[in-house]
């Protein structure tokens, strides 16, 4: 009997109502104001082959992440990653966030820019949900049955991306029918199966948490750090400065958008669930990035360069004129080669 | 019977060798660290043991810590596996039936006796755990830093380690409770022991496999870990509720169990 309970519980219906796709999207897409203490879970099934410097990028799209979080509004929440024996805790306030990590003993400050790789609070189901379906047009949403997630009735919402060079096959998100806020997401790969990702709220709790929840003060004992996402911006933009790279502004079917604050010399394409970066890459970095691509499993070799595909992710180092272009996103493999073609004006 | 039972095992010498044993480890962890000035690094190593070189407040919980794993199931294993099996196996457990006190109550009494041995094992590991850290570490007049990052008062740190060991003790009484229905199952003791302690394997295998983490969250050994969740801030009490659930659940099963095979048994000697 005791074992029977779980599932009979998971097994209560949950109520559907008649909002639209696109009134859905609206409300998930409003729910920035509203406030949250919830506990979550992230799995991710990508294995990315990268060397030792993006170790936390690949554990964040390759293996479980716990989080509890505190959400007060835009600028001013909490979201730890709880570990059996550590804690990584991201707290952010108006011009940044602080990141403290209990392992290392050290508080880090990091400023918003419009460049930064991803960290746990951007796998938290209200940020991903919101931010995958800000650019979705009504033609690709649908509206699917309702589920109980965290013990709240939420209301499917499917985005099945419009471009022909997608590698999402689906988004499932189911928004909190209350609230809009979303409470679970799952991305598909074109082939279906496994979620390349599954980002779900177990408990949430809709009451604005205490402010002194979310504000930070470095421990007396603690160092401090200066975060990454500047140097990160200023290697891009330094790594590209000599590139003789042009950007077209099409590729492999995808018009390039401008994003303020990224380096003006890598591009990004497309737009919603699609989007494909490139950029040249210097030399030292990517050697080393080479044997790892050439090393992994299902990697495709040719005279363009070297293309893998991580789940719905695409990455490849095709051989430039003056030196090797990393093309990274949620593109097929033909659709990198094409954008490889298009580039370098070699033929495959 | 109950007060027999407890005289018994706190009066038989094997049971306080147990417990002194069961303290070697830590004590011998704490000297290496306070002579070589090596903790293991952060995030290696047993949970806390990183942070006593600065902080000997936390040795209690890196005590607890270091035991948990493996030493502390079996010291409860072996006591609780003993309680009827080893009765049975020195001819002992007809006589004790022969007493009008009846096999539940003997049963109670048993189960009472493990019960104190666990709590006493458990506080006693943390004092000795507390001494050694006052001894050999610096301890922080202003108390610590939590996990989460934010400064936690001698008091706050002294309340929750309270709470731990209070939370490890209901952790173990699960591991007592398989021991003693294996227990009333055979008459070997060392069979009762090692059943129990094969369910422990067992369990921590099944947790860290991604294929069976349907069931992961019944796993006896699922939520041990969570006493660290106390040190959180705020305190995350989901993994903790859910384990005190669990070894309930366990423990209301199991010894169930051992009853109804008991007072049905046939005794042969």
């Amino acid at each position: 009997m005791l074992l029977a309970l779980p599932p009979l519980i998971g097994a209560l219906p949950a109520s559907d109502a008649g909002t639209s796709a696109a009134d859905l999207r609206r409300a998930a897409l409003d729910s920035t104001g509203v406030a949250f203490a919830g506990y979550a879970q992230a799995a991710g099934g990508l294995a990315l082959p990268v060397g030792e410097q993006l170790t936390g990028v690949a554990d964040l799209l390759s293996d479980r992440t716990t989080m509890r979080t505190w959400y007060r509004g835009v600028g001013d929440w909490r979201v730890d990653v709880v570990s059996p024996t550590g804690e990584t805790g991201v707290h952010a306030d108006a011009s940044g966030t602080w990141t403290w990590d209990y392992v290392a003993n050290a508080a880090t400050r990091t400023a918003d820019t419009a460049l930064a790789l991803p960290s746990a609070p951007d796998l938290l189901p209200s940020a991903l949900g919101r931010r995958l379906l800000s650019e979705a047009g009504d033609a690709e949403l649908s509206r699917f049955g309702a589920d109980r997630v965290a013990g709240r009735d939420a209301l499917g919402l499917r985005v099945v991306p419009a471009e022909e060079s997608a590698s999402v096959g689906r988004v499932d998100v189911w928004v909190d029918a209350a609230s809009g806020l979303p409470l679970r997401v799952q991305v598909f790969g074109a082939a279906g199966g496994e979620p390349a990702v599954d980002t779900s709220f177990l408990e949430l709790d809709l009451t604005t948490p205490p402010a002194e929840v979310v504000d930070f003060a470095v421990p007396a004992a603690a160092g401090i750090r200066e975060g990454q996402a500047p140097q990160l911006l200023l290697a891009a933009t330094r790594g590209t400065r000599d590139s003789t790279l042009v950007l077209p502004a099409a590729l492999a079917g995808l018009d390039r958008r401008t994003i303020e604050g990224a380096p003006a010399r890598v591009g990004v394409y497309g737009r919603g669930v699609t989007l494909l970066t490139v950029g040249a890459l210097p030399g030292r970095a990517s050697d080393g990035l080479r044997t790892a691509l050439a090393g992994a499993p299902g990697a495709v070799v040719d005279d363009l360069g070297v293309r893998i595909a991580a789940g719905p992710l695409g990455l490849m180092l095709a051989d430039g004129p003056d030196g090797a272009v990393l093309l990274t996103g949620t593109v097929t493999l033909d659709a990198l080669a094409a954008a490889a073609t298009e580039l370098t004006g070699e033929a495959p | 019977m109950i007060a027999v039972e407890l005289r018994k095992l706190f009066r038989r010498p094997r049971t306080w060798v147990t417990i002194g044993m069961l303290n070697a480890l830590p004590v011998l962890v704490a000297v290496l660290l306070a002579v070589t000035d090596l903790a293991p690094r952060p995030g290696e190593g047993p949970v806390f043991l990183s942070a006593v070189l600065t902080n000997g407040t936390l040795y209690p919980l890196a005590a607890l810590a270091i035991v948990l794993p493996l030493f502390l199931p079996i010291a409860v294993s072996v006591v609780a596996g003993e309680a009827i099996a080893g009765e049975a196996q020195a001819g002992t457990l007809r006589y004790l039936l022969a007493r009008p006190a009846g096999r539940t109550r003997l049963l109670v009494a048993k189960l009472v006796s493990v019960i104190a041995f666990v709590l006493v094992t458990v506080v006693v590991v943390a004092a000795v755990g507390y001494v050694v850290g006052q001894l050999l570490f610096d301890v922080q007049p202003i108390g610590g830093t939590t996990l989460s990052g934010t400064t936690i008062t001698p008091e706050q740190i002294a309340w929750r380690t309270v709470l731990a060991i209070g939370y490890i003790t209901v952790s173990m009484l699960g591991v007592a409770a398989f021991a003693l229905f294996f227990s009333t199952l055979t008459d070997s003791p060392l069979a009762a022991a090692l059943g129990a302690l094969a369910v422990l394997i067992a369990s921590s295998l099944l947790f860290t496999l991604d294929a069976a983490s349907s069931f992961a969250p019944y796993l006896p050994t699922r939520y041990w870990l969570a006493f660290v969740d106390l040190f959180r801030e705020p305190v995350l009490w989901r993994d903790i509720v859910r384990g005190i659930g669990l070894q309930a659940v366990y423990v209301v099963v199991l010894v169930s169990a051992a009853w109804a095979n008991f007072t049905t048994k046939d005794i042969t000697s």
